[in-house]
């Protein structure tokens, strides 16, 4: 399954790029780069989701993971869901403390 | 990948006829029939699960959304079966799929121990911070709300659930 994750950090900002299809056998990279981004320092996690084909509950995960690492004041977006990304996100409620932007 | 969903569908037409499955099983079909994947219980075989459910969905003509969801359906299941049915211990599944005039169904069996993947959903607790949430059951919650319906059945000590996804009525 193709699944690629690449983390760039700048001016406080940490952005996560998510291309392919997220799921249990792949979330484990996606986990190790939330766990990198927190250390970073950023007062922003940004995820962008455009070329996200696929998520599974995997995926909900390591957003949980996101959030618990990336501590209170650190907003999170996801940015450019796809309808079905987007909407296994707000069915797991998780779009109460991450933001969904042009999803 | 060919599909002949003959035999399987006239069992499963109604719950009485696919609770009698695995005896007609044996005298109508002897060898596995060409619409059954076997795979190992392990995560690196769920690619063959998702490639197996949407070349079933789109031979039904699945509309791209309905098509995604029973995807995200089998895989939920499958990792399920994975983690917790047979969690360390090595073991097989078995997926078969049957697309009949009105929906597209696909079944998993497997020999772990008894356990119906619905007792273990758990809706998501929406009034408590995400930091704070146990996601553990969120998977077959995704995946009973999914499709349009999520059965179980212990037949002879195996696992068996069901997925179905109707096909959108055809003028």
């Amino acid at each position: 399954m193709s699944f690629d994750v690449r983390l760039r950090v700048n001016d406080r900002v940490a952005t996560i790029e998510l291309k392919g299809e997220l799921d249990a056998s792949t979330a484990a990279l996606f986990h190790q780069t939330v766990d990198k981004a927190s250390k970073a320092g950023s007062i922003e996690l940004v995820i962008k989701a455009e070329e996200l084909t696929y998520m599974a509950s995997a995926g909900l995960r390591s957003l949980v993971f996101a959030r618990q690492k990336m501590g209170d004041e650190v907003r999170i977006a996801i940015v450019g869901a796809s309808e079905p990304v987007a909407r296994t996100i707000r069915m797991a409620g998780f779009d109460h403390s991450i933001d969904l932007i042009d999803a | 990948m060919a599909f002949d969903f003959g035999a399987v569908s006239a069992a499963s037409a109604s719950p009485a006829a696919r609770r009698e499955r695995p005896s007609r099983c044996v005298r109508l079909v002897p060898d596995p029939p060409p619409d059954t994947l076997r795979i190992p219980a392990t995560i690196e075989s769920l690619d063959e699960v998702a490639a197996f459910v949407l070349e079933l969905g789109a031979e039904a003509g699945l509309p791209e959304t309905a098509l995604y969801r029973l995807r995200l359906a089998a895989d939920e299941l499958a990792t399920n079966i994975v983690m917790h049915g047979y969690q360390d211990r090595t073991g097989e599944i078995s997926v078969a799929g049957g697309i009949e005039e009105d929906r597209v169904w696909v079944r998993f069996e497997d020999d772990a121990e008894a356990f119906d993947p619905r007792q273990g959903m758990r809706p998501p607790a929406l009034d408590v911070p995400l930091e704070e949430r146990e996601i553990g059951g969120l998977g077959v919650y995704l995946a009973f709300t999914a499709v349009d319906s999520f059965d179980y059945e212990l037949v002879s000590g195996r696992n068996v659930s069901t997925l179905v996804m109707n096909l959108p009525a055809t003028g």
